[in-house]
C-alpha cells in the first residue's frame, strides 16, 4: 500500500515530447482511472511508473521514495499487461509464483501465497496447465494472479480486459472491483471503455496530447466537464455541442447560428457577443414537448435499453436519448427544447463556463 | 439423378486402373527424380564397401563380403580418426556455439550502426572454405603471420613457433579456423530466435523481479532450446564431415595427429584409390551420426512436448 506522487514528468522520444509535464498526486489505496484518445501517452505514463521507460525530467515518487532511478525489481509494483504476457514454458503455478521464488520465500509460504490467490480468482483446477491450454479469460486471470500473490504497493493495469468478449469483460470488470475492495492497493488502470473508467474509478484521469485535462471523480467529469475535450469524451452517447454568442438582455442567453435564443440559468459574466459553445448530453435533450424548437429526425437507434435520435436542429446535428418507446412513432419532426438546468457552456478557448 | 445411380463394377476396366494409379503417376516425376538423384549414389557408394575396388588395378571389382570391416576393425589409424573426429567436432561444435550465443546477445541489445555490424558478422561465412584454410595457415606460419608471434608474447607458446606443425598442438590450428567460419551460422540463428522472443515477457519478469541472468535463464534459454538443438544437430553432422580446413592446413598431419574420419576417407580414396575401403569408413562415419541425430532428434522431441 503507498501514495504515488507524480511531479512535472515529461517524456521524450529522440527529440518528440509525448508527455509534456503530468503532476498528479495519488493516495494510498486509491483506484485511478487513465483515459484519452489512443497515442495520448497513457501508456507511457504507466510504463514510467513501472519502471519500464526512463523519465526525461521531474519526479515519480512511491511510498515516499524518489523512485526515478530504482530498477522495476526495486519499485515493489506489479503489472497486468494487456498481452497478458505469461511465461509459456511454465504453468500456471509456475507463473503465479515467479516472483516469489525470485525472492527465495520459503516454500511453503509460495504454496500458501499462490492457493490463496488461486482461490480468490477460481484458479485452483487450471495450477497444473500451461498458458497455451488456457482461454483468454483464464489467461487474464493468471495476469491477475501473478500480480497479487505477492502483494505489492501498488497495482498497474494497462487495458486489461480489452483482448475479452464484452460479457466476459463485464465479469472480470465487477471482479477487480471486488478484489479492490478486498486488497485495497492503490492501482492505476489504462482502458478505453467508458464503462469501465466510469465503474472502477474513484477519480479518473482524462488526458490527451500528453496533457491531463481534468483529474476528478467520475461523476465530477461527468457532470463538469473541464473543457470541451472532456465533455465529448466521456459518456457515450457523446455530449451534443451547440456553437453560439452570448448574449446578456433581456435575460443570460445563447444565441445559435439560426438565431434561436436559449436562456441560461444564471449570468456567467461573459462579454456580450463572445463566441460560445453550448452542450447538452443526449439523455438530457427534451422531445416531444410544446414550445420548443423543430428539429427534423435523421436515423432512429433503438438499443434496447432506450432509443437513440439523430436529428438535425436548423442544419446542427443533434443526438437525444430517450427510454420512451413513443418517438419511435414520430413523424419526418419532433419537437425539441434544451433545459436550462442541464446545459454546460464553454468560452471560445474550449474551457467550462460554470452555470450551476 | 437417374444417371449418377450407376454401378461401379459397371465402368470400364482401363478407366479403372487409370484412378487406382492416378496419384502414383502425378507424383512420379518428383519420386523418380528423387531416387535417381538421391538414393542410386547413395546405394552404389553402399555396395563399394562390399566390394574390391581399387583404381588402378584392373582385376579389382569383386565382392569381398564384410572383409573391408575386417580389416578396419584392425586399422588403428581409423580409431586414431574417429577419436580426432569427435574431439574435432566437440571442441569446434562447442566454440562456435558459445561465441555465437555471446554474439547474437550482443547483437541482440540495440546500438548505433547495428545493421551494419549485423551484416559484416555475416561476412567469415561468405569466405570459400579453402581460403579460410590457407588464410589461417599462413596467421599461423610465423614466417609470415602473427599469431605465434602474439601466443608467444602472451606466454601461451613457450617460443613462436607454428602450432600446425607441433603434434600435440596442431589440432587447435583447424579449430580455430572453424570457429572463425562457423560463428556466423549461430549468432545469425540464435538472433533470428531471439528476436522472436516477445519483449512484454522481458519487462513483466524484469517487474516480478528477474535481473539480467535470472531472465536470461527462465525466458531466452527455453525460447532458444529447440533452436540450440536443432542447430547444434545440424553443425555437428557438417562439421563430422567437414575436411576442407584441414586438407588445406596440415593434409591430416603431423604424425596423423589431426587426421579425422572425413579427411581419412579422402586420403583412402583420392590418395591410395582405395575406394572399397573409403566407403567401408564412410558407411560406419554414416551410422554413427544417425545414430546421433536419431539421439538429438528424440531429446528435442522430448523437450517440445514438455512444453
Ligand atoms: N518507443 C517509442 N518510440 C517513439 N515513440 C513512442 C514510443 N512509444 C510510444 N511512442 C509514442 O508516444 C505516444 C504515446 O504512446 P502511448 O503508447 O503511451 O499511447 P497510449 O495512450 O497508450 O495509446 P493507446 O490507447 O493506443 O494504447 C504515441 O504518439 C506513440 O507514437
Ligand atoms: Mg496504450
Amino acid at each position: 500500500m503507498a501514495s504515488i506522487d507524480i511531479a512535472g514528468i515529461t517524456k521524450n522520444f529522440g527529440n518528440i515530447e509525448v508527455l509534456h509535464g503530468i503532476d498528479l498526486d495519488i493516495e494510498d489505496g486509491e483506484f485511478i482511472v487513465l483515459v484519452g484518445p489512443s497515442g495520448c501517452g497513457k501508456s507511457t505514463l504507466l510504463r514510467m511508473i513501472a519502471g519500464l521507460e526512463e523519465v526525461s525530467s521531474g519526479d515519480i515518487t512511491i511510498a515516499g521514495r524518489r523512485v526515478n532511478d530504482l530498477a522495476p525489481r526495486d519499485r515493489d509494483i506489479a503489472m497486468v499487461f494487456q498481452s497478458y504476457a505469461l511465461y509459456p514454458h511454465m504453468n500456471v503455478a509456475g507463473n503465479m509464483s515467479y516472483s516469489l521464488r525470485l525472492r527465495r520465500t520459503a516454500k511453503d509460504r509460495i504454496a500458501q501465497a499462490v492457493s490463496g490467490a488461486a482461490g480468490k480468482l477460481g484458479l485452483e483446477p487450471l495450477l497444473d496447465r500451461r498458458p497455451k491450454a488456457l482461454s483468454g479469460g483464464q489467461r487474464q486471470r493468471v495476469a491477475m494472479g501473478r500480480a497479487i500473490v505477492r502483494q505489492p504497493k501498488a497495482f498497474l493495469f494497462d487495458e486489461p480486459l480489452s483482448n475479452l468478449d464484452a460479457r466476459l469483460r463485464e465479469q472480470m470488470r465487477a471482479e477487480i472491483k471486488r478484489l479492490h475492495a478486498e486488497l485495497g492497493a492503490t492501482s492505476i488502470y489504462v482502458t478505453h471503455d467508458q464503462i469501465e473508467a466510469m465503474t472502477l474509478a474513484d477519480r479518473i484521469v482524462a488526458m490527451q496530447g500528453g496533457v491531463v485535462q481534468q483529474v476528478g471523480t467520475p461523476l465530477d467529469l461527468y457532470d463538469r466537464p473541464a473543457n470541451l475535450f472532456v465533455a465529448g469524451f466521456i459518456g457515450s452517447p457523446g455530449m451534443n455541442f451547440l456553437p453560439g454568442r452570448y448574449d446578456a438582455a433581456p435575460g443570460p442567453a445563447v444565441i445559435l447560428a439560426d438565431g434561436a435564443r436559449i436562456a441560461l440559468p444564471l449570468d456567467p459574466g461573459l462579454a456580450p457577443g463572445a463566441e460560445v459553445t453550448l452542450g447538452i448530453r443526449p439523455e438530457h435533450v427534451a422531445l416531444g414537448e410544446s414550445g420548443g424548437m423543430e428539429a427534423g429526425v435523421d436515423l432512429i437507434e433503438p438499443t434496447g435499453l432506450g432509443i437513440i435520435l439523430h436529428l438535425s436542429l436548423q442544419g446542427v446535428g443533434l443526438k437525444a436519448f430517450t427510454a420512451d418507446r413513443g418517438v419511435l412513432n414520430s413523424g419526418p419532426s419532433i419537437r425539441v427544447s434544451l433545459p436550462s438546468a442541464h446545459l454546460h457552456l464553454f468560452d471560445s478557448a474550449g474551457n467550462r463556463v460554470a452555470l450551476r | 439423378m437417374t444417371l449418377a445411380a450407376r454401378p461401379i463394377e459397371a465402368r470400364p476396366l482401363m478407366r479403372r486402373l487409370a484412378i487406382a494409379w492416378e496419384p502414383y503417376l502425378y507424383s512420379a516425376p518428383t519420386v523418380i527424380l528423387i531416387v535417381t538423384v538421391m538414393l542410386v549414389p547413395l546405394v552404389v557408394g553402399i555396395s563399394y564397401a562390399f566390394r574390391d575396388i581399387q583404381l588402378l588395378n584392373p582385376f579389382s571389382g569383386g565382392y569381398v563380403g564384410l572383409a573391408h570391416f575386417r580389416e578396419l576393425w584392425q586399422d588403428q589409424a581409423f580409431f586414431e580418426a574417429l577419436r580426432n573426429t569427435v574431439w574435432w567436432t566437440g571442441a569446434s561444435v562447442a566454440l562456435q556455439f558459445f561465441f555465437g550465443l555471446i554474439l547474437a546477445l550482443l547483437l541482440n541489445v540495440p546500438f548505433a550502426g547495428r545493421g551494419l555490424v549485423q551484416a559484416l558478422v555475416f561476412l567469415p561465412w561468405a569466405v570459400p572454405s579453402f581460403l579460410a584454410g590457407l588464410n589461417w595457415a599462413w596467421l599461423f606460419n610465423p614466417v609470415v603471420g602473427p599469431l605465434p608471434h602474439w601466443l608467444f608474447a602472451l606466454g601461451i607458446l613457450s617460443s613462436p613457433e607454428n602450432i600446425l606443425s607441433d603434434p600435440n598442438l596442431a589440432m587447435w590450428g583447424p579449430i580455430a579456423a572453424n570457429v572463425w567460419w562457423g560463428i556466423p551460422f549461430f549468432a545469425i540463428t540464435m538472433l533470428a530466435a531471439m528476436q522472436a522472443i516477445p519483449a512484454d515477457l522481458y519487462e513483466a519478469a524484469a517487474i516480478d523481479g528477474a535481473g539480467p541472468l535470472q531472465r536470461f535463464g527462465s525466458i531466452t534459454l527455453p525460447f532458444l532450446a529447440p533452436t540450440i538443438a536443432i542447430t547444434v544437430l545440424l553443425r555437428t553432422v557438417w562439421i563430422a564431415n567437414f575436411a576442407d580446413l584441414i586438407v588445406v592446413m596440415t593434409g591430416g598431419g603431423p604424425a596423423d595427429r589431426t587426421q579425422i574420419l572425413a579427411s581419412y576417407i579422402f586420403t583412402q580414396a583420392f590418395k591410395r584409390l582405395d575406394f572399397g575401403y573409403a566407403s567401408a569408413v564412410s558407411l560406419v562415419l554414416l551410422v554413427l551420426l544417425l545414430i546421433y541425430s536419431l539421439l538429438i532428434v528424440a531429446l528435442r522431441q522430448t523437450v517440445l512436448n514438455r512444453s
